[in-house]
């Protein structure tokens, strides 16, 4: 439908910055999510769009058209609120009719479109209902028929599952993923659920103190962030980081973990030796992590001493945590793998999914090049 | 609708505190009754004395008729009195609702310079009781009153509808403030975005959702109207059922009383009866499909 554009987007709120520069291409079609824990501007991002507010400085562009200036009735989105937002006093009929009342269409095109749209979200047999008559996942579904009935360009979602109970969040999450391909709508998910993020889009932007940290597609973001943040904001349990002196002899370096002095991983041996930082963070995801009890079982270079500190069973899988120089990092093992507490261990990450940061800016050191 | 609460209190402290309930309550029950028994009685009914009861209709018949028993020939249309108060008071609460729905719903969401200190000026001007104020108003009656005495009296209801309904719409405001206030923001940004102008989602977004705010202040600023005496006495060129119970107490060199009582007993009747019905309706307040 539409092709969007934020170029370098700053909101002020008095003297708090909420969104800071942020510049961010969402291609036709795209399903993308805004991700990031709370207050950290993305559903001021969300607001920018709709018209809801307009930015301090910078413009947004919907295909060529500069739409910066323009109200919200007439760069025609569709915004599907966390609390839905439906009006109480209205029939569920005459909620999702009230775009099309504004726009004067005439009465029974209304009804032909109302319906049509209930019935693709299986909403058709509730119409002449009160919001407050429905469940949460009935009540979400009133809002995002009304967001659709006026065919919108974007379709903005704003944390639109975070009301709806464990279960049901995860069946709406595909609904609504293959309601977005099937009506080919561009659309924007806000949320700070990186499983729902990971799960629904096409593409993630990670946003932090209302700055975009990082902007791609679920793979990418996931196994190569570009800051420690983002590796720490994705994933459950998060990433592990571990801080590490660098030794160098000649050309090889060494990273120095408490007693333990490893290789560098072979993908970063290059770029540390023409940085020759001499303190990094290392970064590895739980399940990348291996767990032995001795070095020897296991052909990895880099091994790291440990003792187990923690054992938490969860069905499929047990999660470890393990104290290295009284340090906590977590891994997934399988459950027919039995540690106890006080155990020592040898902690190997897989080594090409180890990701290196620098220990002062946090970024990942490729980029510093 | 069931009514629900904690039971937390024990039933005696519950007991004591109806007792006591009842016990603050009572002088005006009690005088309530007296006047309305006296109005069916040739006299007044007074030290609790069921001997001074005799029953009768003629107040009312009287009242109704518009006999006012010192005023020889010259008859009192009770009816036009009960028209007029009815005029003033329905002027008065139109005006307080239309100005108060308003500016609440202003002052609530939008944003302009001044508003804190606006807001505390209108809190300001509530603590002005009517009475200190009536000399300046009185000059401004003055200065804006027609020429032409012919018209007069349409002028002086005007005039008392909006002085009577300037002193109410503080509070008004306030208290619409407040309903507005408890209304989510996304609602009417998601009528903006569904293509609704400021004007519309007042109308038909924000208003339904404080019909119980609406329909408090409609019923204050009718009472407010209703009850008034010294703006009607000062400024209407016209009697109200206030004035007219008003005038045979103080003008009259004898007050039929027990004719006084069934005119006071008319004059309380839609205080009652709107407090008595309108309950319901100021309880219930539906924000469903809102959660917060």
């Amino acid at each position: 439908m539409v092709s969007i554009k934020l170029d370098r987007v700053t909101k002020r709120f008095g003297k708090v910055t909420a969104v800071n520069e942020v510049s961010l291409e969402i291609v036709d079609k795209e399903f993308m999510a805004l991700l990031g824990p709370s207050g950290s501007g993305k559903s001021t991002i969300l607001y920018l769009i709709a018209g809801i507010y307009k930015p301090t400085s910078g413009r947004i562009f919907f295909g060529d058209k500069d739409v910066t200036e323009l109200p919200p009735k007439e760069r025609n989105v569709g915004l599907v609120f966390q609390n839905w937002a439906l009006y109480p006093h209205m029939k569920v009929y005459d909620n999702i009719a009230f775009p099309l009342r504004l726009k004067k269409m005439p009465e029974n095109y209304i009804r032909k479109k109302v319906i049509e749209v209930a019935k693709m979200l299986h909403i058709d047999h509730l119409l002449d209902r009160y919001p407050y008559q429905l469940s949460g996942g009935q009540q979400q579904r009133v809002a995002i028929a009304r967001a659709l009935v006026k065919e919108p360009l974007v379709l903005l979602l704003d944390e639109p599952l975070s009301n709806l109970d464990a279960l049901l969040r995860i069946y709406v999450r595909a609904e609504l993923k293959k309601l977005q391909k099937r009506l080919g709508i561009t659309t924007i998910y806000v949320t700070h659920d990186q499983a729902e993020a990971l799960a629904m889009a096409d593409r993630i932007a990670v946003i932090n103190e209302g700055k975009i940290l990082q902007a791609g597609d679920p793979e990418t973001v996931y196994n190569k962030p570009s800051c420690k943040f983002v590796g720490s904001f994705l994933g459950n349990p998060p990433m592990n980081f571990v801080e590490a002196n660098l030794e160098y002899s000649g050309d090889t370096a060494y990273m120095i973990i408490g007693e333990n002095k490893v290789n560098v991983p072979r993908q970063y041996t290059e770029i540390v030796n023409k940085l020759r930082p001499d303190k990094i963070i290392m970064g590895f995801r739980p399940e990348d992590t291996i767990l032995v009890r001795n070095e020897n079982s296991v052909n990895g270079r880099i091994c790291l001493y440990g003792e187990v500190y923690a054992v938490e069973p969860l069905g499929r899988e047990y999660i470890v945590t393990i104290s290295i120089n009284a340090k906590l990092i977590k891994a997934i093992v399988p459950r027919d793998q039995v540690f106890i507490s006080g155990e020592k261990v040898v902690v190997c990450p897989l080594e090409e999914k180890i990701v290196l940061f620098d220990a002062k800016t946090e970024k990942a050191i490729e980029l510093l090049i | 609708m069931s009514l629900k609460d904690v039971e937390v209190r024990a039933r005696r402290t519950e007991v004591i505190i109806a007792l006591a309930i009842i016990l603050a309550t009572s002088p005006i029950i009690i005088g309530f009754s007296l006047i309305i028994l006296s109005s069916f009685s040739k006299s007044m009914v007074t030290n609790f004395d069921p001997s001074s009861f005799h029953p009768t209709l003629e107040n009312w018949i009287n009242l109704l008729q518009g006999r006012s028993a010192a005023v020889g020939g010259l008859r009192e249309d009770i009816l036009k009195y009960t028209v007029n108060t009815a005029v003033v008071a329905l002027g008065v609460s139109l005006v307080v609702t239309l100005v108060g729905t308003m500016s609440g719903y202003a002052i609530s969401r939008m944003n302009f310079r001044y508003r804190k200190q606006f807001l505390l000026l209108i809190l300001l001007l509530h603590a002005f009781p009517g009475s200190v104020l009536i000399v300046g108003v009185y000059f401004i009656y003055r200065l804006m009153s027609p020429i032409a005495m012919g018209s007069i009296t349409t002028f002086s209801f005007f005039y008392v509808i909006i002085a009577r309904a300037s002193l109410e719409i503080p509070m008004a405001i306030w208290l619409m403030k407040g309903f507005f206030d408890l209304i989510p923001w996304e609602v009417e940004w998601a009528a903006l975005i569904d293509g609704a102008s400021r004007l519309t989602i007042w109308r038909k977004v924000m208003l339904p959702l404080v019909k119980p705010g609406v329909a408090a202040i409609l019923l204050f600023g009718f009472l407010a109207g209703w009850q008034d005496l010294i703006y009607v006495r000062t400024f209407l060129a016209e009697k109200t059922l206030a004035t007219f119970i008003e005038y045979n107490l103080g003008t009259l060199e004898f007050a039929e009383m027990p004719l006084v009582a069934a005119a006071a007993t008319l004059y309380l009747l839609p205080t009652i009866i709107f407090f008595v019905t309108s309950q319901q309706l100021l309880l219930r307040v539906s924000l469903a499909g809102l959660k917060r």
